[in-house]
């Protein structure tokens, strides 16, 4: 313990890099805009009541208004009485900065919306990867056919393209076939994914041939085997797969940007972020924060339940 | 009734001949096992037969018809596996259910959770779960149903393997080394009871085996394969006492046959430079063999054929066994004696041994049996 103490330094150092920018994300999202400004009020801010000059400036009672009120204030000017109701929209728009970050963030910008399409994107994605790259790599891990090796060749030389490489003439052929702001064009250039055929040919590489067999002498079509045999057998590395898949398209901000350019209603997550980006009277940096701290849950919810099922793990031992 | 016939099978992967023209008959209920060292082709010659593999000529018939061309799941055999290859993500019980649900059921039927609500879905699964329950039953696995196979030991999984092949009624149950994973103990356990099964099913085995004792305890008939051949096809007792081919004896039985160089000059059958017997009617010939069990050397006096100095012995208690290192021969022959001759053997004691020609298996130059020149040596030594 006492000689690998610097190991651990270097792993906390290590994770307190990773860890920082997470740490002012939920910071930033729980303070006034004024503690952001200024660098204040340590993790949660002091959490003051602060008043919202957007809802107060909303209410600014007109003259039809103040001559409604009179009424409620004998006796006052009509000048007292604009004060008193502008003291009143003041006191109903006051509120904790977390609220108010929050609740910005889901009022100023359609998020639900936004993350519902999120995982009508993602999941459609993993669910057709999932269809392609299972029979591929059954293909081939298991079936012997004329030009395996070189159909498996060209799957890793695909691993080497960068997506940003062939972002513009995919583009291109989206918008030829008119397919621009559409959930098609969100999904349909990540269906196939040679990486998680690569994946899922090398796990099943490592299923015994006698199983694969054995299910053909159980009457098994091809077709079934993958899905009854070979799926089944394969959870703990779609799990794997999975993770790659769903973070890399719930987080992606380049295609979806290219794509997605006039409709609000196709955003996915991340581009709900730029709502908050105010070009000329500045960020809202407090709920901007508060709209990436929503997006970044469900994947952290869904890694915490998938590392549970890796642990547990469908044990192979039953072949062995 | 399913007799199965294999019809001049060929195998070649490449250049490579692993099959070379297997030729056998199995009649409907036998126990074949067919038997030989790692590499001879045995159990791509079962893969074969249940159409996991093509034959690159020949033909297998079964039941009176040719599979060729016939895929696996069509042929209506069922298979054993040496890695008893059981689903994983199953139950037991599903696991045995599956080659009747894959038989019986259709596409819809079997489709996850909205299956059993199809129409007559019900009922199969009534009898699929009734048939599943005879099985385990017959298998005394029944308090086994509900776990999967990662929560099972080797036994039970290699039971589970038998009830999902004996589920169904096939033409014949292919078994590939089914005991080599397991431990010595059970294996002769369960060796009993899979003798036992084909008595009680009266079907027909087809067991993949390099062990000759499983071989030799369980079948009916014995197929030694050699280099994609079969050497010989007959009954345990005839594979042991009488060999066609030097291979086969020296394959069969444990410990392993004493072969002794011979050569037949004159008439005479010589061994280390003594006179064994006369023999008649028979060519000359250097560079015979002769093969002799240990059961068939005896301890005996001074003047003996074989004297050696007695290098090594096990004591199995019911037997002993001797290793004798006797001068001019390169390997040392090896004695069966009863545990009385215990005092006789201990190590460096000098013996003697004998045999009666007649237990002795001659073989040619070129491993064949000899056989016309050991009854002539018979009839010789009886007239000296």
């Amino acid at each position: 313990m006492t000689r690998d103490w610097w190991k651990h330094l270097i792993l906390i150092l290590g994770a307190l890099v990773v860890i920082a920018p997470f740490y002012m994300m939920l910071s930033y999202s729980l303070k006034s805009p004024g503690e952001i400004d200024r660098g204040e009020g340590g993790f949660f801010g002091r959490q003051e009541m602060m008043i919202d000059e957007r809802c107060v400036a909303l209410r600014d009672p007109n003259r039809d208004e103040v001559a409604s009120a009179a009424k409620r204030f004998p006796g006052l000017t009509d000048r007292e009485i604009r004060d008193a109701l502008i003291t009143e929209a003041e006191a109903d728009c006051a509120m904790r900065p977390a609220v108010f970050n929050y609740t910005m963030a889901f009022t100023e910008a359609p998020l639900l919306r936004y993350l519902l399409n999120g995982v009508i994107v993602t999941v459609s994605i993993f669910v057709i990867q999932v269809l392609v790259a299972l029979p591929a790599a059954y293909a081939l891990a298991k079936l012997r056919f004329w030009g395996r090796e070189a159909v498996f060749s060209l799957v890793l030389f695909c691993l080497l393209i960068p997506v940003h490489a062939i972002a513009l003439p995919l583009y291109i052929m989206l918008a030829k076939l008119g397919l621009t702001n559409t959930y098609a064009a969100l999904v349909v250039p990540w269906t196939i994914s040679v990486f998680g055929i690569f994946l899922m040919r090398q796990f099943f590489m490592t299923v015994p041939d006698d199983l694969i067999d054995a299910a053909r002498m159980d009457g098994m079509t091809e077709f079934s085997i993958v899905w009854r045999v070979m799926l089944p057998t394969a959870v703990p590395a779609l799990l794997a797969f999975a993770i790659f898949s769903v973070v890399a398209h719930w987080n992606d901000y380049f295609w979806p940007r290219i794509v997605v350019t006039g409709s609000r209603e196709l955003f996915t997550p991340p581009l709900g972020l730029r709502e908050f980006k105010g070009d000329g009277d500045g960020s809202f940096f407090g709920p901007m924060m508060a709209t990436a701290t929503v997006i970044v849950c469900p994947l952290i919810v869904a890694f915490l339940l998938a590392q549970k099922r890796f642990i547990e793990g469908i044990t192979l031992s039953g072949m062995k | 009734m399913a007799d199965l016939h294999i019809d001049g099978v060929v195998k070649s992967f490449g250049e490579t001949q692993v099959l070379k023209g297997i030729s056998l008959d199995i009649r409907h209920g036998e126990f074949i096992a067919l038997v030989g060292p790692s590499g001879c082709g045995k159990s791509t010659l079962l893969r074969i037969i249940a159409g996991l593999e093509s034959q690159s000529a020949g033909d297998i018939v079964i039941a009176g018809r040719s599979v060729a061309g016939v895929r696996a799941a069509d042929r209506n055999l069922s298979m054993v596996f040496q890695s008893y290859a059981l689903y994983p993500h199953l139950s037991v019980a599903d696991n045995i259910a599956v080659p009747l649900r894959m038989r019986t059921m259709g596409a819809v039927q079997r489709l996850p959770l909205v299956g059993r609500w199809m129409p007559g879905a019900a009922e199969r699964n009534r009898e699929i779960d009734a048939e599943v329950r005879k099985a385990a039953s017959t298998l005394e696995i029944e308090t086994l149903l509900d776990r999967k196979p990662g929560q099972l030991s080797g036994g039970q999984r290699q039971r589970v393997a038998l009830g999902r092949a004996l589920v169904r009624d096939p033409a014949a149950f292919l078994l590939d080394e089914p005991l080599s994973n397991l431990d010595a103990k059970l294996r002769v356990q369960t060796r009993g009871e899979i003798a036992e099964l084909h008595r009680r099913l009266g079907a027909t085995f087809i067991y993949v085996t390099h062990d000759q004792v499983e071989a030799m305890t369980m079948s009916s008939r014995i197929a030694v394969m050699m280099e994609g051949q079969i050497l010989q096809c007959d009954a345990p007792d005839l594979v042991y006492e009488d060999p066609e081919d030097i291979r086969v004896a020296e394959f069969i039985g444990s410990p392993k046959i004493n072969i002794l160089p011979a050569e037949l000059n004159g008439g005479s059958l010589r061994v280390l430079d003594r006179d064994i017997a006369r023999l008649t009617r028979v060519a000359d010939q250097p560079g015979i063999r002769l093969g002799l069990r240990p059961e068939a050397l005896r301890l005996s006096g001074a003047d003996s054929v074989l004297t050696g100095v007695v290098a090594h012995h096990e004591n199995l208690g019911s037997e002993v066994f001797a290793q004798i290192e006797v001068p001019g021969l390169s390997e040392r022959v090896v004695l069966r004696a009863d545990p009385s001759a215990r005092r006789r053997l201990g190590l460096g004691a000098t013996v003697g041994l004998d045999f009666d020609i007649g237990d002795a298996l001659l073989f040619d130059t070129s491993g064949k049996r000899l056989r016309p020149v050991i009854e002539a040596a018979r009839a010789a030594h009886q007239v000296a």
